[in-house]
């Protein structure tokens, strides 16, 4: 039976964290079970695995190094001070509140993460509870979803700053179109995920949610063309869009009782008669169709292009 | 099969743990870690398989009888490792969300910036990547701090609710059980007006009103909300609504059974909903970008609101 990769990971690990002088890949490989038994013992082969191995190693945050070994051979070292946790001097109260915020992931690559993480603490003498499990935050179950087969490639492309390419069909279109994209950061608000990055072939910075991505993610080689700035405020944009930047404002009757949200939303409510209220309330993109929903209860007043727009929806409801 | 990564990241920490603990006990250790007893067994298993230097024949010396872990050779294998990239990221990303809810001990939130902090600067080089990622959570902050004082101190809550269905308000009184935050922030209560248990948004949530009574909620299982928080019943009115490509959104908002490609680039969606009435404001906002099918009484629901909110345009 083939030697389980674990097994494999964890002997390179400690070899290259065990030794003084930088080991060839020869020494290794005659020093590591699973490398000996490779099938067919090709170098190619060998040399592949042992690739992907150094890796995944890199991946769980190991620093392996490569230096001219003994006999003008490349050898790698993992060394213990560029390795070593700093102390990390957390006390009971401070762990506690990490461990619980550390569960709020659903996405099973950062949950993994977020556990790893606490295990490397928990090693180094961090003073977590003794339950794993234990505990929670006043009454509240933060969650974070990340449903979306696009964040986990998105994550990693923005974090190893490699430009990617994806479909994606824009909230309105009926034909998603290929993007090219530098991902710069991703942004979680009101449950759904967004893309903030420079789009190569528009040539300007765009917003994506991750549900509208229709295909796979594909890490594109070469680098940025662009600085990624220090603060990209991608909830600002889609806000914006979602009506909450607006610009001006429209004055609407609202029978009433009803509305109770643009009554929230109203700048100034000021009764007509015994059955209607008139109001002023902020106009932003999106109005007209969230003023439809409440039917006979509104009539808007002004401006014009507003009415216009609201009628021209209610024609096309009434026509069915 | 556990991921070979996930097991490797973990042995390599039990080495380091393990080392300060002679005869820990299986269960307690398996506890610390998150793991079952099972996995921990498993990995315990590896163990003793690994070589701790290129010359061979120092294999680690540890094994458990089921109950006790023993380690013969106790050596300085390994050593707290510093933290990846993603696993720096994972934690300062939910610390920051979290330290941001409003209804956060105020103790809570002050230790988790300070854990934060000190964390950032252990992780270094590592922590760079987490400022590629960011949550906002949202939860109204003083409604949240009546439903999480009146869950703490089991009392009954009268609340105002907003009703986006009916585009109504009720007053009821509630009995508490939870509080989440999924996107927004809800809770679950008992429902004394419609005797059955609720989700009500806080940001829906006009008025709050913490009573003296107690909250005597009957005992209910608390399903998991990671398949989302409408779970539609199987039992529930079909409603059918075709939308064109302007109406593709539908298909994100509203959890359906199926959303059938139409040749137009629209869809055909097919979902349950309670009450369909309480999706007219869904039918009156389609506009050109889509209709509903079925059922009739929803079609012409939506029709004869249309056209008796056109009469006051003067047709």
């Amino acid at each position: 039976m083939a030697i389980a990769k674990a097994e494999r990971l964890m002997n390179l690990a400690l070899c290259l964290m065990n030794t003084a002088r930088p080991l060839s890949k020869r020494e290794l490989r005659a020093s590591i079970e699973a490398y000996r038994e490779l099938d067919g013992g090709s170098d190619e082969a060998f040399n592949r695995m042992f690739e992907r191995d150094k890796d995944d190693l890199r991946e769980l945050g190991l620093i392996i190094e490569t230096a001219e070994g003994g006999d003008d051979e490349v050898g790698y070292l993992a060394r213990r001070d560029r390795n070593r946790l700093p102390e990390v001097a957390l006390d009971a109260e401070e762990a506690a509140a990490l461990g619980l915020a550390a569960k709020v992931w659903q996405q099973a690559r950062l949950a993994e993460a977020a556990s790893g993480a606490l295990q490397k603490l928990r090693a180094a003498g961090v003073p977590f509870g003794e339950d794993a499990s234990d505990g929670h935050l006043g009454a509240l179950e933060p969650r974070i979803p990340a449903h979306e087969a696009a964040f986990e490639p998105l994550m990693i492309a923005a974090r190893d700053r490699r430009p990617v390419s994806f479909d994606y069909r824009r909230s309105n279109a009926a034909q998603a179109e290929s993007r090219l994209v530098e991902p710069w950061a991703l942004e979680c608000w009101r449950g759904h995920w967004y893309l903030a990055g420079w789009d190569r072939g528009r040539k300007d910075v765009r917003v994506f949610r991750l549900s509208r991505i229709t295909s796979r993610v594909r890490t594109r080689s070469g680098a940025f063309s662009t600085e990624v700035p220090d603060h990209v405020d991608v909830r600002e944009a889609v806000a914006r869009w979602g009506g909450e930047g607006a610009t001006s404002t429209a004055r609407i009757r609202l029978r009433r009782g009803a509305g109770y949200p643009l009554r929230a939303k109203a700048l100034e409510t000021a009764p007509v008669d015994a059955e209607w209220d008139e109001l002023e309330i902020p106009y932003g993109h999106g109005l007209d169709a969230w003023l439809v929903e409440f039917g006979p209860d509104v009539v808007v007043l002004e401006p014009a292009e507003l009415r216009a727009d609201v009628v021209d929806r209610l024609r096309a409801v009434a026509k069915g | 099969m556990a991921n070979a990564i996930d097991q490797t990241r973990r042995m390599l920490s039990l080495v380091t743990y393990l080392r300060e603990r002679p005869g820990a006990r299986v269960s307690e250790v398996a506890r610390a870690f998150g793991i079952t007893d099972a996995e921990l067994i498993a990995d315990l298993n590896v163990l003793p398989m690994c070589g701790t230097s290129f010359r061979g024949g120092d294999l680690l010396d540890i094994d458990t009888d089921g109950e006790r872990i023993w380690w013969h050779n106790v050596d300085d294998v390994a050593q707290p490792l510093r933290l990846a990239a993603d696993e720096a990221t994972a934690l300062l990303v939910a610390a920051r969300a979290v330290a941001t809810l409003p209804g956060l001990r105020e103790s809570d939130r002050q230790a988790l910036l300070r854990a934060t902090a000190k964390l950032e600067a252990a992780a270094g080089e590592a922590a760079r990547g987490s400022s590629r990622l960011s949550v906002t959570f949202e939860a109204e902050g003083s409604v949240f701090a009546d439903v999480d004082r009146a869950i703490s101190e089991r009392r009954r809550l009268r609340i105002t609710y907003y009703s986006p269905g009916r585009d109504a308000m009720t007053t009821r009184e509630v009995d508490p059980i939870r509080l989440f935050t999924v996107g927004h922030t809800y809770f679950e209560a008992w429902c004394r007006l419609s005797e059955d248990r609720r989700m009500f948004r806080l940001d829906r949530v006009a008025d709050i009103e913490l009573l003296d009574e107690q909250a005597d909620p009957p005992p209910v299982e608390l399903r998991d909300l990671s398949q989302g928080l409408v779970q539609p019943s199987a039992e529930d009115p079909e409603v059918v609504v075709e939308v064109g490509p302007g109406g593709r959104w539908v298909a994100e908002y509203y959890s359906h059974d199926t959303a059938e490609e139409l040749p137009d680039g629209g869809l055909r969606i097919t979902l349950r909903a309670a009450d369909p009435m309480g999706l007219r404001r869904l039918a009156l906002r389609l506009g050109r970008d889509g209709r509903v099918v079925s059922p009739p009484e929803l079609v012409d629901g939506a029709r004869e609101a249309a056209e008796s909110a056109l009469a006051a345009y003067g047709g």
